[in-house]
């Protein structure tokens, strides 16, 4: 299968997907006890007011003209008003957005730094001293809950020793480097780079972990195989082997996982903004929750929901780039 | 369903590395816990008021420093611990040892129940789908992606949005058989995050269930069955589904673990449906972390012991019987 073909059937697949996800939504939102009127207005207000509201939001029409009515303002991107803060959704999360990207980037960046060299020590030296730390680092890394890790970071270097702020992101990194690219005044940078360490350290280590263990088993497998012998055999230096064939095949298998756990990462992420006040979608997600303020809990899920398919079909694409038999499966 | 070699091969590899055995050890003293905590409690684990004069006791061979203000001046003095509260006592007063010991039954409970509801769902939802093949494995498996498209944890809450926060209190036979006076005569199950945790990991016990189903289908001795004119349904339960069970159970232990993490991450997020559980007391005690740094570091250690007991085990598990499965993991 040609690699533009494979792509556009991910595509169509991701389109179907999308579509469930949305179905899903609307049919949770139809089954929710309780008036959603009452969550707009005080329950005491009189009964005319309420069925304008109702009128209004189409809460008086027939299930199927909602779910119509539904698509059809989700198609051109209008995700309806928010119950309680009576903005446009889209606004609402849009807004959010940056944060949230920037703390999932920033925690990717720290699992890759540590993850990769750690995989490389602990699969070459094998039941090592490093080998042990690595691996017991790893097992240690996925088992605890990133909120907690996150508390305990708080805990000992915000107010034990106070070297870090306990939470909140007082500047944007976009409005940061943009003072920086106008101003030349790096301080704004700074303070994003304080804020941000301990949250991305917190939502990275699940990954550091993860990756490690799979750069570890990874270079393992690599190593047994044949083509390994024959490089060494044909006297290619060893470090160039490592490097240049070993890793680079150990990649693949990192890349399809990563893919999947893309949603630890969301999830993480969540927990991550409310243990830093971080103020990203999560956060705002959980209050919407706290809220029962549908339309705002639907818009945030469809966008992740979006996102997660969008980025999968790329992770996919990757993947088919690095290793073209899946083309033919 | 489990052979001989199987058998021998978990033998051999339990008996070879520290490991599995350490993993054992500590999730056997953590069932203990839970089974037994009416009667290891010291307190009464909902009982307010353990106070020192007003302040939180810390935990045994520690104090730390709180003021009065006497005349508009700060009096510094020192809290001792007290040999009553093992570990302290919380902003509130609450035996944190007892806490504890009541966290591990809803964390348990709830992994157990989570993971045995989503196998209940999952495995027969990809037996058929990868059993059958064709379009009703490609409409499957799309339902499947959907699932897939939600991080479990986005899902979860979305969910518990829907259902609300319900709690199922099962009585505690230990305190109604009179074996532990004081302690509260109902645990509470909170309902909806054990529903909602198998809501949303269903799907990857459907992933591995369709590959097993799709690779057993073609065997020989499926043909043969067929051929002898077994219907569809009886090869699926006599055959597919008793072949596939090795990675099933591997992937529950893990699942377990994993489930035992959302949980707590739940109820760390306000949602927990019972004040006894572990993510509760953390988010309970971030408040107080410049005077009570116990409060929240407790409970902690209670789910990261827990979750490397079962993993370690998982880890064994899958190095003996080697099924090639993927499966979500619990870092969220």
């Amino acid at each position: 299968m040609a690699f533009g073909k494979f792509l556009l059937k991910r595509t169509l697949q991701g389109i179907l997907v999308v579509w469930g996800v949305v179905t899903v939504l609307f049919g949770l939102r139809a089954v929710t006890p309780g008036d959603p009127v009452n969550l707009i207005v005080d329950p005491a207000v009189d009964q005319a007011t309420r069925e304008r509201i109702r009128q209004e939001l189409g809460l008086d029409q027939p299930i199927y003209v909602q779910y119509a009515d539904y698509l059809q303002d989700l198609l051109v991107g209008d995700l309806g008003y928010s119950y309680q803060a009576s903005r446009p959704v889209s606004t609402m999360v849009i807004e959010r957005v940056p944060a949230t990207l920037e703390l999932a980037i920033a925690a990717t960046i720290v699992a890759l730094v540590i993850a990769i060299p750690l995989g490389v020590i602990s699969g070459t030296r094998r039941n090592e001293p490093a080998d042990y730390g690595a691996t017991s680092f790893s097992l240690l890394g996925i088992s605890t809950p990133n909120f907690w890790l996150g508390i305990m970071l708080i805990l000992l270097l915000a107010v034990q020793l106070d070297v870090f702020p306990t939470g909140r992101r007082p500047v944007a990194f976009h409005d940061a480097l943009w003072t920086f690219l106008t101003t030349f005044y790096v301080g704004d940078l700074l303070t994003w780079l304080h804020h941000i360490i301990l949250p991305a350290v917190t939502l990275g280590t699940y990954f550091t972990a993860l990756i490690t263990r799979l750069t570890r088993s990874g270079m393992l497998d690599e190593y047994g195989k044949p083509y390994v012998t024959a490089t060494e055999a044909k006297g290619i230096p060893e470090t160039l082997v490592r490097y240049k064939h070993v890793l680079r095949n150990t990649m693949i298998p990192i890349i399809t996982v990563l893919g999947l756990q893309l949603g630890t990462l969301i999830g993480g992420a969540v927990v991550t903004e409310t243990v830093f006040s971080w103020p990203g979608l999560g956060l705002r997600l959980i209050s919407a929750i706290h809220n029962l303020d549908w339309p705002l809990i639907q818009g945030i899920i469809i966008f992740i929901g979006v996102s997660y398919v969008i980025i999968n079909i790329g992770v996919d694409a990757i993947y088919a780039k690095l290793n073209p038999r899946v083309l033919d499966e | 369903m489990i052979s001989d070699r199987i058998k021998s091969n978990l033998r051999q590899e339990f008996r070879r590395n520290l490991l599995p055995k350490l993993g054992l050890a500590i999730l056997v003293v953590v069932v203990l816990m839970a089974l037994f905590a009416p009667v290891l409690a010291t307190h009464n684990p909902n009982t307010t008021g353990h106070f020192d004069d007003g302040n939180s006791y810390p935990p045994i061979g520690t104090s730390y420093d709180s003021y009065e203000v006497v005349d508009g001046e700060r009096e510094p003095y020192s809290v001792e611990y007290s040999t009553d509260h093992y570990l302290g006592t919380n902003n509130v007063g609450q035996d944190v040892f007892s806490r504890l010991l009541y966290g591990a039954r809803t964390s348990l409970l709830v992994g157990i129940l989570g993971t045995g509801l989503a196998v209940v769902m999952g495995v027969p939802f990809g037996l058929v789908s990868g059993y059958y093949g064709g379009r009703v494995d490609d409409a499957m498996m799309r339902v499947a992606d959907v699932m897939l498209a939600f991080p479990s944890l986005v899902l979860a809450l979305a969910l518990i949005g829907v259902f609300g926060s319900m709690s199922i209190p099962v009585p505690d036979p230990i305190v109604t058989a009179g074996f532990a006076e004081g302690m509260p005569s109902a645990t509470i199950l909170p309902g909806t995050i054990t529903v909602v945790v198998g809501l949303v990991t269903w799907v990857w016990f459907a992933r591995v269930a369709r590959g097993e189903a799709m690779a057993i289908r073609n065997e020989e001795y499926v043909k043969a069955a067929r051929s002898l004119g077994a219907s569809n349904a009886t090869i699926l339960l006599k055959h597919v589904l008793p072949n596939s069970l090795t990675p099933v159970i591997v992937l529950a232990t893990i699942q377990v673990a994993a489930i035992i993490l959302l949980e707590s991450s739940l109820s760390y997020l306000g949602f927990s449906g019972t004040t006894l559980s572990w993510g509760y007391e953390i988010q309970q005690g971030q408040d107080y972390l410049r005077t009570a740094w116990w409060v929240s570091t407790v409970p902690g250690i209670g789910i990261v012991l827990s979750v490397i007991s079962i993993n370690l085990l998982g880890d064994w598990l899958r190095d003996s019987l080697d099924p090639n499965i993927e499966g979500e993991g619990g870092g969220a």
